[in-house]
């Protein structure tokens, strides 16, 4: 496939040298919920969870902050705030990634474009501010840093719209771990492309990553209920995922998956070769295999909820066996647990209404955790007595979810919170899933 | 900015009013040869077209930095590649999404429009840009002040303000100036039409557009509103106009919403569905400036050159295509207490509606890629000042 814009070609050749060094030995690193392969996991009791948190004005102080949450049941401050870091302002903070060596909290705002970098090893517990990025669009173009996926000392960000139109089309971006900018490339608009992005999943034992697409700032700032009642809003929308060579961040395949294709999640169980998405509009299940031939084939393999009704399948989170997958719809409110056993027929076994909505999922390693919060974002979240903002822990014992603690985001004048990530406080428990060859060198990288 | 002037802008002399001429030499001064088949160019005497001028409102124009929180320009709303208005939006959003009640208009030929806003709330194009800039729900910078210190201490201003304005800096008159002159530059003419009404070029035109256009002055009536005169047209009466589309978004009953999920996938929702989130916002159009209820839910006449770029249309973006319009006033618009007694069933036969869709589309100006890449060829620079304006402010004197 033709490019529409290389750019730097040069650091790319670099990374390329630098990935396959890594890749010569690739460990088969898990999903813990969503790391980066190339991050070490925690598989025991995680300490902390980040909550990347979305100021509101009138609550608290109305600013974006990064909060910490004690998760330990054998802590005396177990489910309780112990630690929040204002930013300044509201920039629709949204994901947050974590860096190839688990030392560093990278966290983008959709709306200011800043991307700030957080010391998270230094003392988990009181992350602190080290760099705020914020040459992004003026490197780019791009606006709205999304997905943070690490790769060996380097960051793969995917935004989601374009200074020029705020519209959806965008690209892929590469930065340093110091935060220097090394290279962007455009979504493709060619072989079927429609330009949008979103997520990202990185395969290095494939040497492939894809992305799919949502829509660009125009829609994700707009209130939620008016864009549905606009119809020109509506058509604006990505329908596209994209599979790429990780070596030359080319793109090799465009799928056409109708109706905004979100989180993208890899399977690591020994043996397997698919990703799955979902898509938010059209509530379906998408997964991408290799073919007899080897080629990267996307197919449509379940209905999430009524689509008629839109659901809005948001976040998911597979587990490290890929045995199972959660599945939040946004509307209802609900936690629906798919069996993807066979992931070429996946079942919904399991549903629970977490709130007047939800949106993102996280569970630890051994999948006995899960924790969920609320907000989507800023403009689409529910309004007035809907408007519940929280993170909730449940246990989950393969049959029923219950509830462990919950924190009420408003009541602690914080905002709403969105995407968690974890952290222990000791940084040395921090391993692989199956082989730690690579580890050591990954850990020992501090940029 | 130089080829642009080349095209459209004559260099002559001006004969300035005395308090004019301390900030603005009168050898600089540029007129606007007004291209076939629009009237000269409405120039106030106190803010005279210079290039410098031009180009550092258009510079301005493009800058994001001008919002409050650094992401909004002026063409973030009017996209120079969508008509100067936004394709993807019915109604518009500002700073961090917040909801605005109407349509992006375009602002090709906005020189001509007399009172501005689709409510026509303003009078001059140098009023007028301190509107969007300080309306909470659009660029929402605090303050005026707040606007002007930012520009000072934006790198890429330095010492533009001052050789535009015979020495003048950054304030609210020059500022509103700036933009105005460069707002001023987007005519847009020399269309098909033009060539074959006012240039009698008769291969200029095809037949069924030429029908279309008997049809737009006579049994459709357009030009009732959308006005053309003997020597020029404006398509438009610079007057407002109730055709009950405000009436039925304000007043109108709950309704279905057809929504589109993916490519020819559609589902219907209602609108109590979606009560968990923001209501629409009343609009009762002219009404408000005028608080003369015969004035209520009317809204002005745009001009229509280059119509068939500006998609959505009306005030509030709700019809997504012209075929849609022209439907919508075959059917006398929606009836009301305060419709305007012009509209009526029109009774137009599908032939009669292509000729009237050919004409409209006739109507697009010859520079518009030229006013495009010009636009884009401005690059105000994306980096926010370093610290905020506020912050380091300190009185001069």
């Amino acid at each position: 496939m033709k490019m529409i814009k290389t750019t730097n070609l040069a650091r790319n050749v670099a990374l390329t040298l630098a990935l396959s060094a890594v890749l010569a030995a690739a460990p088969a690193f898990a999903d813990e919920t969503s790391c980066s392969p190339f991050t070490p996991l925690i598989k025991g009791q995680e300490d902390l969870v980040y909550v990347w948190t979305l100021g509101v004005k009138g609550i608290g102080d109305g600013s974006d902050k990064l909060v910490t949450v004690d998760v330990n049941p054998k802590s005396k401050t177990y489910g309780k705030v112990i630690h929040k870091l204002s930013l300044g302002g509201r920039g629709e903070v949204h994901h947050v990634g974590l860096s190839d060596d688990r030392r560093f909290l990278w966290g983008g705002a959709l709306d200011s474009n800043k991307i700030f970098v957080f010391d998270i090893g230094t003392n988990p517990a009181k992350p602190k501010l080290t760099r705020t990025i914020t040459d992004f669009v003026e490197k780019t173009g791009f606006v709205g840093p999304h997905s943070f996926i690490a790769m060996p000392g380097r960051m793969l960000i995917t935004p989601l719209s374009n200074k020029k139109d705020h519209g959806g089309e965008t690209g892929v971006v590469v930065y340093n771990n110091k935060g220097e900018y090394v290279s962007h490339e455009q979504m493709p608009k060619t072989n079927g492309g429609d330009g949008y992005g979103y997520d990202v999943g990185i395969n290095p034992q494939k040497n492939v990553f894809l992305t799919s697409s949502f829509t660009g700032w125009n829609n994700y700032m707009m209130d939620l209920g008016k864009m549905v009642k606009d119809p020109e809003a509506m058509k604006r929308f990505g329908n596209t995922s994209v599979m790429w060579d990780m070596k030359t961040m080319k793109p090799l395949k465009v799928f056409q998956t109708p109706g905004a294709p979100l989180e993208v999640r890899w399977s690591w169980n020994k043996g397997d070769n698919w990703a799955v998405t979902t898509t938010a509009l059209t509530s379906k299940i998408w997964v991408y295999k290799q073919d007899a031939k080897g080629e990267w084939q996307a197919r449509d393999v379940a209905t999430i909820g009524d689509p008629a009704k839109i659901p809005l399948p948001v976040d998911i989170s597979i587990t490290a066996d890929a045995k199972g997958m959660w599945i939040n719809t946004f509307m209802d409110g609900t936690a629906r647990y798919w069996d993807m056993s066979d992931p070429m027929a996946p079942k919904e076994v399991f549903t629970k209404k977490i709130g007047s909505q939800v949106n993102m999922v996280s569970q630890s390693y051994d999948g006995k955790r899960v924790y969920f919060t609320s907000s989507l974002l800023g403009n689409w979240d529910k309004k007035a007595k809907d408007d519940e903002q929280y993170l909730k822990l449940y246990n989950w014992d393969g049959k029923d979810l219950k509830l462990a603690f919950e924190i009420d985001f408003y009541k602690e004048k914080l905002g709403r919170a969105h995407h968690m990530k974890f952290q222990a406080r000791d940084l040395s428990t921090l391993q692989p899933l199956d082989v730690a060859q690579n580890l050591p060198a990954l850990l020992a990288r501090k940029q | 900015m130089k080829q642009l002037t080349s095209a459209l802008l004559v260099l002559c002399a001006l004969t300035l009013p005395a308090c004019e001429q301390a900030f603005a030499p009168a050898a600089e001064a540029l007129l606007i040869a007004p291209p076939l088949g629009l009237p000269a160019l409405p120039i106030p005497p106190d803010s005279p077209l210079t290039r410098a001028r031009i180009d550092l409102g258009r510079t301005l124009f493009m800058d994001r930095r001008l919002s409050h929180n650094n992401t909004l320009s002026c063409a973030m709303c009017h996209v120079p590649e969508q008509g100067f208005t936004s394709h993807e939006l019915g109604t518009a959003i500002g700073l961090e999404g917040q909801s605005i009640r109407r349509n992006s208009p375009t602002i090709y030929n906005v020189a001509y429009v007399e009172q501005l806003f689709h409510d026509g709330r303003e009078f001059s194009l140098e009023n007028q840009a301190w509107g969007p800039l300080l309306a909470g729900n659009e660029m929402a910078n605090p303050s005026i002040g707040y606007v002007i210190e930012k520009i000072k201490v934006l790198p890429e201003y330095a010492g533009r303000f001052e050789k535009a304005f015979n020495g003048r800096g950054p304030d609210m008159q020059t500022v509103g100036q700036a933009l105005a002159s460069y707002q001023r530059t987007l005519v847009s003419a020399n269309s098909r039409f033009d060539r074959w009404h006012f240039g009698k070029e008769q291969g200029a035109l095809t037949a069924e557009e030429k029908a279309g256009f008997e049809l737009f002055s006579g049994k459709a009536g357009c030009s009732s509103c959308h006005l053309v005169g003997d020597k020029q047209a404006l398509f438009s009466d610079n007057r407002f106009h109730n055709s009950g589309i405000g009436y039925a978004r304000s007043m109108g009953p709950a309704k279905k919403h057809r929504v589109q999920l993916a490519p020819g996938v559609f589902v219907d929702v209602e609108d109590k569905a979606l009560n968990a989130f923001e209501q629409p916002l009343p609009d009762v159009g002219r009404y408000e400036v005028t608080l003369d209820p015969a004035d209520s839910w009317a809204y002005r006449t745009p001009i229509l050159r280059n119509v068939a770029l500006t998609s959505p249309y009306m005030h509030d973006g709700s019809l997504a295509t012209l075929d849609d319009v022209i439907e919508f006033y075959d059917g006398g618009g929606i009836d009301n207490p305060q419709k305007d007694p012009l509209l009526r069933p029109l009774g137009l036969t599908t032939q009669e509606k292509r000729a009237l869709l050919a004409f409209l589309g006739s109507l697009t100006g010859d520079n518009v890629a030229q006013q495009v890449a010009e636009a884009r060829a401005t690059q105000p620079g994306d980096r926010p000042p370093a610290h905020d304006p506020a912050s380091t402010f300190r009185r001069s004197y």
